[in-house]
């Protein structure tokens, strides 16, 4: 039997998913990626090849590392829709890196039946590095009840919930996790773009260590 | 400074079949073994006509297009900055998509060494009654060869 469903009448506004620790990663995952996504750039599965560009073994392609942050999400989300998902790619990630997975719920609404949460996420390395950031939203039933109701066909349940970034902010700010580090969206154009104001001002932020990568991605316009 | 006139550059649709040995192959390589992308009986019982793709499948999809030819320019390297996905719907086993790509802008960011040039190039996927199933998003860091192709 599929394991129990997420809803949203469970979900509030500052809990944390599940972290996700994938298996180091290895020269054979990296062949099988290759294979499995069609994508046989010599930098990620040619050792020689990566060596005569400057770089000390093959590294794996971002995409793999989105598709583990992409576990986190659908093993959490049970039941979920996911309709966005965005990843900015920070740190190259080495054969026997460990990348850990996490993520934390930064907004919920409902309107007119439709009822979405949207998270926050970021994966890290063994050594605590940020190598990637992102965000995702998730469409989601209200209750089982909501989801009975339009399985057989009938109207959803209708609960208007406003942007609880926006109403909630000082409650969310005691919450205890509030004050952990979570990669900063500043400067995240894109997600200010989507977004707007509605997740920023809620929960103060540190910057993450790992701004100072040294690849071009993680570099910034300044303005 | 890559050339604004690929702005709206597109490639024709090309058609992907989805199969099922390929969604189990691609949730394999992530080490992801939710039974939704293996187990026929598990996804109907989880509400869905039959297996699903994990979320970043769409990487694995072809479109006719080449990047030296949508951007008109020779490519020395690529380096993938960031990655974006808009789903209408899941995408299932037996999903016959036509995915076409566009250059959706190019432009210059400040770099540690000079400019970089940025190109965002954009997929999407249809199916075959051309409704929307998602689009997906890629922002390039590109440095161009020197000579033109």
């Amino acid at each position: 039997m599929p394991a129990r469903k997420l809803y949203f009448e469970a979900i509030r506004v500052g809990d944390e998913l599940p972290a996700l620790a994938k298996a180091p990663v290895d020269r054979v995952q990296l062949s099988r990626y290759a294979g499995a996504s069609g994508d046989y750039n010599p930098v990620h599965v040619d050792e020689l090849y990566a060596k005569s560009v400057g770089m000390p073994s093959v590294y794996a392609p971002g995409m793999l590392v989105m598709g583990m942050l992409g576990q986190l999400i659908s093993d959490w989300a049970r039941g979920g829709q996911m309709r966005r998902y965005n990843v900015r790619f920070i740190k190259m990630v080495w054969p026997g890196d460990t990348v850990v997975c996490k993520g934390r719920v930064s907004d919920r609404h409902g309107s007119g039946g439709r009822y979405f949460v949207e998270i926050d996420l970021w994966a890290e390395n063994q050594k605590g590095e940020l190598v990637m950031k992102g965000s995702s939203q998730i469409q989601l039933f209200f209750s089982l009840e909501d989801e009975n109701r339009q399985r057989s066909g009938q109207s959803p349940i209708v609960v208007e919930v406003p942007r609880e970034s926006l109403s909630n902010a000082t409650a969310n700010a005691a919450a205890p996790t509030a004050n952990a580090a979570v990669p900063s969206e500043e400067g995240d154009e894109a997600n200010e773009r989507r977004e707007g104001v509605t997740s920023k001002k809620t929960v103060p932020r540190e910057k993450p260590a790992a701004k100072t990568a040294t690849l071009p991605s993680a570099k910034k316009a300044k303005k | 400074m890559l050339d604004k006139n690929a702005i709206g550059r597109a490639s024709p649709p090309t058609l992907n079949e989805v199969e099922k040995g390929a969604i189990r192959r691609f949730a394999e390589a992530i080490g992801d073994y939710n039974p939704i992308y293996y187990d026929e009986e598990y996804a109907r019982a989880s509400g869905y006509p039959t297996i699903i793709a994990p979320p970043t499948f769409p990487a694995s999809f072809h479109s006719a297009a080449d990047l030296r030819e949508l951007l008109g320019v020779g490519i020395k390297s690529l380096l993938h900055a960031e990655q974006g996905f808009d789903y209408e719907r899941p995408i299932f086993a037996g999903d016959r998509i036509y995915v076409s790509t566009r250059v959706s802008d190019v432009f210059e960011r400040p770099g540690m060494s000079g400019k970089m040039d940025i190109a965002v190039i954009e997929d999407e996927g249809r199916d075959e009654e051309g409704n929307l199933v998602f689009r997906a998003r890629r922002t390039l860091v590109v440095r161009a060869a020197k000579e033109t192709p």
